[in-house]
């Protein structure tokens, strides 16, 4: 896979996880990329975390892009 | 026509056009001969305690037929008297008064040894000093030149002792063998000078032949290192110019040195901060009517962008010069092949198969026929492909219109750190 359809994977995925209403608990950074924890719900008791691993650069600056000026 | 007339810390000279502190300006002879050519300044080469010399002094770096795309010298400051020079000045200074004669000193680093020869040199009149700590060879093994200019503390030191008793403007000369010329720019801001003067030569080995194995240039057998300087240098030399003029605690004029072959690059070194620009391995090769180019040259380019005045272009691109954390992330040019003027040589296609991101392909159309094309998606716009192309005009990086906002390596950092666990 291409380093873009790769991206356009990672992409699809922040912006699905945005659309449904989640938002970006936590951000991990280390050798391995961007990990980014999304959470929904507004209880703790109905509280979802998922995390996403963020490969390409692109997809890496797509989140920051996103949380600066769109969330 | 524009006017030319730079007003470098007080000096003053006709055009921004000055000889370096070098072999061409050795003697009253040269520096006359080179006021006629047209020059508007000249910084007479070091004086100090006359020296001794080798011969084989030169050498140059040729590149694909180009002849002197590089020069490496190990001649020290003069080998002359201090009576001769000066009275070589003060005939010069008397034949051209308008023109620009800054004296180029080195001396130990005593405060006495400095306040002799400022009183001497200013004696006969000359319109500025240039204080020489960037010498890279031969004297730098005796405590002076680039020896005392990578230590902060004596570049302030020297250059107020200079200051004591000068009555001139003073220009500090830096060494770019140091690893930031923006700390030993600031001492010497902190010792008084008026404006500083960048870059003296880089440490430098020509080559070596391989029959001889002796080191180009040698001495009876035997090499040491020289000072690196001519168009190869000229990038070198311009960053550490823009470093200095966007860094606010150096706030004097600077004199530009490095490379300077025609009026291009003494425009984009007046662009990005320095007042005037000294010349001297263009010089060297060509003779000194090149001034003649340089003074049509950029008199055209004044013309053409509606500038009046030379002085009004120092500095215009300084304020584009940034650190690499404020560059907008999410700006993008990708690679375009104009296939009409595309030869399909095919070095485009193997610098980005073998050396960067494989997004060129080589396609066959419906006659056969070969073309190449870039996958737009995958091409990261490291402009690589334009560099080799052969020919102009075959390749384009072209901006994509952006979809994002703007977002610098700062500013993410910045926005993810909220985030961060």
């Amino acid at each position: 896979m291409s380093e873009y359809e790769t991206f356009m994977e990672e992409k699809n995925k922040i912006d699905s996880y945005f659309d449904k209403g989640y938002q970006v608990i936590s951000i991990f950074e280390n050798l391995s990329g961007t990990f980014v924890d999304f959470v929904t719900g507004e209880e703790a008791i109905e509280r979802e975390v998922v995390q996403i691993q963020l490969l390409t650069a692109e997809a890496r600056k797509y989140i920051a892009t996103k949380l600066l000026f769109v969330s | 026509m524009a006017d030319l007339q730079i007003n470098l810390a007080g000096i003053k000279s006709p055009n921004p056009f000055w000889l370096a502190s070098a072999p061409p300006t050795n003697s009253g002879y040269q520096v006359q001969r080179a006021f006629e050519a047209g020059w508007g300044g000249a910084v007479w080469k070091t004086l100090g305690d006359p020296i001794i010399n080798t011969t084989a002094r030169f050498a140059a770096a040729s590149f694909n037929g180009k002849k002197v795309a590089g020069f490496n010298n190990i001649e020290l400051i003069t080998d002359r008297p201090l009576e001769v020079n000066l009275k070589e000045i003060y005939e010069t200074k008397k034949r051209f008064p308008n023109h620009a004669i800054i004296a180029s000193l080195m001396v130990e680093p005593k405060q006495e040894k400095w306040h002799e020869i400022v009183k001497r040199v200013e004696d006969i009149g000359v319109d500025g000093l240039e204080l020489n700590f960037g010498c890279p060879h031969g004297m730098a093994e005796r405590g002076m030149g680039a020896a005392s200019g990578q230590v902060p503390e004596l570049v302030e030191k020297q250059t107020y002792w200079v200051k004591e008793v000068a009555k001139t403007p003073v220009i500090v000369k830096l060494t770019p063998n140091i690893t930031d010329i923006t700390v030993t720019a600031e001492a010497a801001v902190c010792g008084g000078a008026d404006a500083v003067s960048m870059i003296n030569t880089i440490n430098s080995l020509m080559g070596v032949d391989l029959d001889s194995w002796n080191t180009v240039p040698h001495v009876a057998g035997k090499g040491a290192h020289g000072g690196y300087c001519g168009p190869a240098v000229k990038p070198i030399a311009l960053n550490m110019v823009g470093e200095c003029a966007r860094n606010p605690l150096i706030d004097i004029p600077i004199s530009g040195i490095g490379g300077i072959s025609n009026w291009k690059d003494a425009a984009e070194f007046i662009l990005m901060g320095a007042t005037g620009v000294q010349v001297c391995t263009a010089a060297m090769h060509h003779g000194f009517s090149i001034v003649e180019d340089m003074i049509d040259g950029l008199n055209n380019y004044l013309d053409e962008k509606g500038i009046a005045s030379v002085m009004d272009l120092v500095g215009k691109s300084v304020p584009k010069y940034s650190n690499w954390g404020d560059l907008d992330l999410n700006y993008k040019v990708v690679a375009r092949i104009n296939n009409d003027v595309c030869i399909n040589c095919n070095k485009c296609h193997i610098s980005c198969e073998d050396t960067s991101h494989q997004c060129i392909d080589m396609l066959k159309d419906a006659t056969g026929k070969s073309y190449l094309k870039v996958r737009e998606e995958d091409c990261v716009g490291c402009n690589l492909c334009s560099i080799v192309c052969p020919v102009d005009g075959a390749i384009d990086m072209v901006e994509i219109k952006q979809t994002l906002p703007s977002m610098t390596w700062n500013e993410r950092q910045s926005r993810i750190a909220s985030f961060m666990t």
